[in-house]
């Protein structure tokens, strides 16, 4: 097991200089914060690491570092502003707009419901009399932080907006920037398979997946492996937890067969339930150890 | 009336699906008329918890998208469409606009702006619809999007919509996806009651906060119930009070969820000393609605 392991990350480390890695799984919870962060601080302890959060419904990989954040710049998107005044109520907008955000009362007024607005700009567009004019919302957040050798790079969805993957995707586009500046490129991402975990595979040197024995874990492994192979990216499953009592480790095996085992032990539950690394809380738990093993490994090769 | 039930949590992996699963089963025990939509569109397993399926009842594929298809012979390379689009999914090409699927939300604004009649709007597939009844007997809805695909929002909309149609009353209860983007906004919206499974730690509760912020734009009624509330006692006890919700359940940490799951059977189903705490809390959730 280790061997195949060992022999994909030597391909990788002399064909890569600036390695980018994805760590993803698709069933939420299965630890795929744990294993970026951990990996992330590990790592920087020896080699220049830049940890990206693209999880924006809910980013955790800093509060796990215990690093604080600063607020980098918004993200917007188009919204269209009425000009009442300059409206003549006509009604071309409302029959344009695709998802019915416009509706006009006859004789007057013109309603804009901003939440199903999807900021296509037609309306704006169509006017004739020039009363619909560009104007922008804020839909997250990009924010900055950074101890010793580990920068920070994370996206937050601002709550109530709908645009996670424009948000998920211009912290993409502002990670990948800086990559040549690093030898490590981490991205945490989202659980699932949409639209910005694949963007994150798209750009990737290898996949990080992270699973556990559970029956729902492997079922959603099996659909993210998909989408890894739509790609042709190189992947590594970890099987975090391993060791959980009840686990359904027949199936784990079924699937992934080669997978990087992470045990299950207490440190990694209290660890989190303080916010922490176990890494950095019990360096010397048996979880701590396999992912410093797994540090060494993406390290030396 | 059908009365529907949401189940989300602003983090992954804190449990909605066991609560979901077992939630939709207490229902079809105690009261029969029950439906269960799988609103994780792009991990979708709730039927796996509630028994696995024993007969498929129907599918269809799901034309979530319009795609504009350029007609290259009308168009004039004037670039109204590409400096137009608010998304980013076009660019000037050698024969015209070049689109990227993955980018466009397929709201034709292109199509109308186009001088040439160059660009038509083709439904396109991106996923699929199917209903099933599970082992245990409930029916149960299930999405499917597309690998990498980004229109879960509308798909989350067309699965409540044809689970209500399958009953006259009783209720339909969301599992949905993780987080508080598209997807989760239409699960929660126009639901009567949203449950929001949450976990003594800092990542969850902060998750919880932020799908409650949401919660409370839509004007949701929110409760919630604590999984493995025994892995940090203290920080249990604050959670109502952090939150500013009822507590209608606290769920401690053990090996019979974990075992129930690899049997894929729902809790309930089983004979764990932990029935009574689920059946409680679920009591209270219908209370609550009644």
């Amino acid at each position: 097991m280790l061997f195949k392991l060992v022999r994909l990350l030597r391909e990788l480390r002399e064909t890569v200089k600036h390695m980018i890695v994805a760590v993803a799984g698709g069933k939420g919870g299965t630890g795929k914060t744990t294993v970026a962060a951990s990996l992330a601080f590990l790592l920087s302890r020896r080699a220049k690491v830049l940890l990206g959060d693209i999880d924006v419904d809910n980013p955790c990989s800093y509060t796990l570092l215990g690093i604080e954040l600063k607020l980098f710049r918004e993200i917007y998107a188009y919204r269209p502003v009425v000009d009442e005044s300059a409206c003549k109520l006509c009604g071309l907008c409302a029959n344009y707009c695709p998802v019915h955000a416009l509706v006009v009362i006859p004789g007057k007024k013109l309603i804009f419901v901003e939440t199903l607005c999807e900021g296509c700009g037609l309306c704006e567009a169509v006017c004739p009399h020039q009363a619909i004019r560009e104007g922008k919302t804020t839909i997250g957040y990009l924010k900055t932080g950074s101890i010793k050798n580990l920068d920070l790079i994370v996206g937050e969805l601002k709550p109530g907006s709908r645009k996670y993957h424009e948000v998920a995707e211009e912290t993409m586009r502002e990670i990948l920037k800086k990559t040549d500046d690093y030898d490590f490129t981490l991205i945490d991402c989202p659980p699932g398979t949409g639209f910005s975990v694949a963007e994150a595979i798209k750009h990737s040197d290898l996949v990080v997946a992270v699973t556990e024995p559970s029956r729902l874990g492997i079922y959603d492994l099996v659909k993210f492996k998909k989408l890894v192979e739509l790609y042709g990216k190189k992947l590594i499953v970890v099987a975090n937890k391993y060791g959980l009592p009840g686990g359904t480790y027949k199936e784990l095996e079924k699937i992934a067969p080669d997978s990087y085992k992470i045990p299950y032990d207490d440190s990694l539950v209290k660890a989190y339930i303080r916010g922490k690394t176990v890494v950095e809380a019990y360096p010397d738990s048996p979880s701590a150890k396999a992912l410093e093993k797994l540090s060494q490994l993406l390290l030396k090769l | 009336m059908i009365k529907e039930i949401a189940v989300a949590s602003g983090k992954g992996g804190t449990g909605k699906t066991f609560i979901s699963s077992n939630l939709a089963y207490y229902i079809y025990r105690e009261l029969g008329e029950v439906v269960a939509v799988d609103a994780d569109v792009e991990a979708p397993d709730l039927i796996l918890a509630l028994g696995g399926e024993k007969s498929r009842i129907s599918a269809r594929d799901y034309y979530g998208a319009y795609r504009p298809i350029v007609d290259y012979s009308r168009c004039s390379r004037c670039w109204k469409c590409v400096d137009f689009c608010k998304f980013g999914a076009m660019s000037r090409g050698k024969e015209g606009p070049v689109i990227d699927y993955s980018r466009c939300e397929g709201l034709g604004a292109c199509a109308v702006v186009c001088p040439s009649q160059a660009i038509s709007l083709k439904e396109a597939k991106t996923g699929v619809i199917y209903v099933a009844e599970s082992a245990f007997g409930i029916k149960v809805v299930t999405g499917d999007l597309e690998l990498g695909g980004g229109t879960s929002g509308r798909l989350v909309y067309e699965l409540k919509k044809l689970a209500r149609s399958f009953i006259n009353s009783g209720y339909v209860i969301v599992d949905s996806a993780p987080g508080i983007g598209c997807p989760v906004i239409s699960s929660i919206s126009g639901a009567d009651l949203l449950v929001v499974v949450v976990e003594p730690t800092p990542q969850s509760i902060k998750g919880s906060r932020r799908l409650l912020e949401v919660a409370d734009s839509l004007g949701v009624e929110s409760v919630c119930i604590i999984n493995k509330h025994d892995i940090n006692e203290n920080l249990s006890a604050k959670i109502g009070d952090l939150l500013g919700i009822e507590v209608v359940g606290k769920i401690p940490y053990s090996r019979d969820v974990v075992e129930s799951y690899s049997m894929m059977t729902p809790l309930l189903a089983t004979e764990s000393p932990l029935k009574p705490l689920l059946e409680n809390s679920f009591s209270k959730i219908l209370g609550i609605l009644t």
